[in-house]
């Protein structure tokens, strides 16, 4: 009895003293990440209130790139190494929490037309990249990250399938920065583009929600043309986000396939044991979304918690990659996404543009 | 190859992360649908 109670003591002691152990990090990515915040905010303000041209720079970006600058010029203290490794905590907690932002009803909204836009997209996208990437002879995983990231939704999704696909930190920071740099450049080709081929309100927002990545710089891109455009650009990029699930999952197993070389006997339990669990809980609180579970505002609430989430894993990205790492993978990744992500955006305007001959959008 | 090593230490520091991950985030769930936590900003 006595020895039981001491060896409790003993446990919960180590639990303690490691939830003590992890605060220093913990603390470091929450300050990285609302610094992030800050100069986001202050950036912007300051640009507008200057009248400089300066692209929007999100946070997303400010996280990783203040986390490498960090990893890059000073040397971690060893007491803030636990607490850093618990990024990968907040990324499948925020992958989680994301399901409220995901509802897979929003993609009737768009109706038949668009919703083929948007499965034709993401098929020519995810085929596209697969093949640049094995052009130019890229890490399976990182062509992977690349493929999904410039198919469906950018960071939300490269980070998603990041976990699921338990890529390597170098690959999903290189990747995050190619999407990122390549949808802060289309916030200004896109709209040029559109007025010099006098599209339409709809048809251009239907192309930046198609062929813009990341949601802000999308929703950013079809408001840039006018509030219908941006309208739709909202939409058919929602329409694009409810699919991260199934492609993420698609991938998974995928992996999960390609990782077992050896014989299986039990290929499902197999791929119960490397399924990633959290999409399980991505899907769930979807469908809890779906079935009208929380109000509106609950549902902001959710979807805020996780961005909260996001951003101290965004931090953690930033600290973990290490440039004399990322130099041995060259510039073929960055030249690959801009290949890419150039070949989709033309391929994306020729299907709306079609799409605008044949129903008249 | 970072991520093994992230991995192995996270693995240390946090047991089974996913289901810690999702009984967090359904936590969080229970307590913004009992309007325990209200209007989280951004």
């Amino acid at each position: 009895m006595a020895s039981s109670t001491s060896l409790s003591h003993v446990e919960s002691d180590r639990r303690a003293l490691h939830a003590l152990n992890i605060l220093p990090g913990v603390l470091l990515l929450a300050g990285i990440g609302y610094a992030a915040k800050v100069l986001e905010r202050t950036v912007n303000t300051y640009a507008k209130a200057h009248h400089w041209v300066f692209p929007n720079i999100e946070y997303v970006l400010w996280a990783i790139l203040i986390g490498l600058v960090i990893s890059n010029t000073l040397s971690i203290p060893k007491i803030f190494q636990s607490g850093i490794a618990t990024y990968e905590f907040w990324l499948k907690l925020g992958i989680v929490l994301l399901g409220a932002r995901f509802v897979l009803a929003d993609v009737l909204k768009l109706g038949g037309i668009s919703l083929a836009l948007v499965v034709i997209e993401i098929t020519l996208s995810l085929a596209l990249m697969t093949f640049l990437g094995k052009i130019f002879k890229l890490k399976p995983k990182l062509i992977s990250l690349l493929a999904i990231g410039s198919s469906i939704c950018g960071v939300s999704a490269i980070i998603a399938a990041k976990g699921a696909i338990d890529a390597d930190d170098e690959d999903s920071s290189f990747a995050i920065a190619a999407i990122l740099a390549l949808g802060a450049l289309a916030l200004f080709t896109f709209p040029a583009i559109a007025h010099g081929l006098h599209m339409n309100d709809t048809s251009y927002g239907l192309w930046a929600g198609l062929g813009v990545d990341n949601t802000a710089e999308a929703t950013a891109a079809g408001a840039l043309y006018s509030d219908a455009a941006g309208k739709v650009a909202v939409l058919a990029k929602t329409a694009r986000n409810a699919m991260i699930g199934f492609v993420v999952l698609a991938y998974a197993i995928y992996w999960a396939g390609k990782g077992q070389a050896e014989v299986v006997t039990n290929k499902a339990a197999f791929l119960w044991k490397k399924f990633p669990k959290f999409i399980l809980g991505f899907l769930f609180v979807s469908l809890l979304v779906g079935f009208h579970t929380f109000s509106k505002a609950q549902v902001g609430s959710l979807g805020n918690l996780s961005k909260w989430a996001f951003l101290l894993t965004f931090a953690g990205v930033g600290l973990r990659t290490n440039f004399r790492e990322m130099s041995k993978q060259g510039l073929r990744p960055f030249i690959v996404g801009a290949l890419g992500e150039i070949l989709i955006a033309c391929l994306t305007l020729g299907l709306v543009i079609g799409a605008n001959r044949i129903w008249g959008l | 190859m970072s991520t093994d090593r992230s991995t192995n230490t996270s693995k240390s520091a946090l047991l089974s992360l996913d289901g810690w991950a999702v009984v967090v985030a359904l936590a969080l769930a229970l307590v913004v649908k009992l309007d325990w936590l209200k209007n989280v900003p951004w």
